[in-house]
């Protein structure tokens, strides 16, 4: 009888410890749109670095090289964050076709690599997410003054736009509370450094 | 000298009388004095060891004394820990924090900002730097550090002594703050986060500890984690 009552107690009790950590929402999947974000925005913030280090290293403009700045060391630690996301969830960094979780959304204007859609290329990836092809950057490299400015302003307004198509999909697709406040943040702010953008231009007399 | 002339069969003598004396004695005799001398040495022997333990628990009751004391010491003067907290915000509600929903935007010029001081809103694209300072600063710098996830700790230099403005130092993190002066303020002291104030009459309100673990570099800041150095160092920066 006894025997029965411990043996009952000490069931229970690893019962009780078999739940544990079990509690709560599961981590995204590896083909979540939360995943695909995490990725591709992480590639997308890398080149919005780059080209502010550029920027900063040479501008004249004291606006221009705080705004670079800003945006360097903001997106490296924005990056940074998605980064951890995808550690704590257990996912790889890279994976699956870019973009290619935003073909379930609204607002996929076709993009990714869709059941019927055929894949992009890496450069038609990029143009759709708004980032710089490659002579672009390599412009941005030998420019120099207002020329430099110019170009960034350019360069980096277009950038901030093609993240916003990004953000949409995962607000619309995704569930992760910390994905979508991160991303609904990221649009306020993107979208006030291209206004922020805009105004420089028209103070530097950029052409176009 | 004579030669010495061979011992007589009988007792020896000695030109010392005290010698000689102790010749004299009976073998009965030597043997009680020889006690009588061990049961001295003896004694004096006892009373050195009690003299010694005396002695010996008087080092020790000092010497524990002095442990316990120097254990008790190394607490009591330890200097405080310096503050802690945890960056991001729980959700907890403070009593008397006030929430607000700023615009976030680069601006020219001066703003008229929704709240005194402010916490959020437009601002100037130059950050102020995060640090200590003796002076007043503009609004425009530190607000955008408080789209980076500072807090900026600002009192009012005529109602706030030097003793509390120290207690106010020791309370704060070691980055992502900002401590001024801050003129026309309608309390001795006010902490802002991005969207988020807490007034308080003195440095010693447990809140404040509070409001620094809730809001400073809350997550929900609209550039949390962005810099809050390599900006503009304002009048007055004292470290």
């Amino acid at each position: 009888m006894l025997v029965a009552v411990a043996a009952a107690a000490l069931a229970f009790a690893v019962g009780r410890f078999s739940t544990f950590g079990s509690s709560g929402p599961l981590a995204p999947a590896n083909d979540s749109a939360e995943a695909g974000f995490a990725r591709d925005m992480q590639v997308h913030h890398a080149q919005a670095v780059e080209m502010a280090m550029e920027l900063y290293r040479k501008t004249d403009d004291d606006e221009l090289r705080a705004l670079s700045y800003d945006i360097a060391t903001g997106q490296s630690a924005q990056r940074g964050e998605m980064f951890d996301w995808l550690v704590q969830w257990g996912l790889p960094q890279a994976g699956g076709l870019p973009m290619a979780w935003m073909s379930g959304a609204d607002d996929g204007h076709g993009h990714g690599g869709g059941a019927s859609a055929e894949p992009m290329t890496d450069a038609e990836m990029r143009e759709a997410m708004g980032m710089a092809t490659d002579d672009e950057l390599a412009q941005l490299r030998v420019a120099e003054g207002l020329d430099a400015d110019c170009l960034f302003t350019e360069l980096m307004i277009r950038h901030h736009e093609g993240a916003i198509p990004m953000v949409d999909a995962v607000l619309e697709l995704g569930s992760e509370p910390r994905v979508l406040a991160v991303a609904a943040s990221m649009k306020v702010a993107q979208t006030a450094e291209i206004d922020a953008m805009t105004s420089v231009q028209a103070r530097l007399g950029c052409a176009g | 000298m004579t030669p010495t002339s061979p011992r007589p069969t009988g007792k020896r003598t000695s030109g010392n009388p005290a010698k000689q004396a102790e010749i004299n004695l009976t073998v009965k005799q030597q043997r009680e004095q020889k006690r009588q001398e061990k049961l001295a040495e003896y004694q004096r022997q006892l009373a050195r060891r009690r003299r010694g333990k005396v002695v010996g628990w008087a080092v020790g009751v000092v010497g524990v004394v002095a442990i316990v004391a120097a254990i008790v010491a190394s607490f009591v003067f330890a200097p405080p820990p310096p503050a802690s907290y945890t960056a991001g915000g729980e959700g907890i509600e403070i009593e008397g924090v006030e929430t607000f929903a700023n615009e976030t935007n680069h601006v020219e010029g001066t703003v008229d900002y929704e709240q005194t001081p402010p916490a959020g809103g437009p601002h100037n694209a130059v950050w102020l730097n995060c640090g200590i300072y003796t002076e007043p600063q503009p609004n425009e710098h530190a607000v955008h550090s408080l789209e980076h996830g500072a807090v900026w700790v600002t009192y009012d230099a005529d109602a706030v002594s030097d003793d509390e403005l120290n207690a106010l130092k020791r309370k704060l993190p070691s980055s992502y703050v900002i401590l001024s002066p801050y003129e026309g303020l309608d309390t001795p002291i006010a902490l802002s986060a991005w969207n988020a104030q807490l007034k308080v009459d003195s440095a010693d309100d447990e809140r404040i500890e509070q409001f620094f673990e809730e809001y400073w570099r809350n997550q929900n800041a609209p550039e949390p984690n962005a810099a809050c150095t390599g900006a503009l160092d304002g009048p007055g920066k004292a470290s």
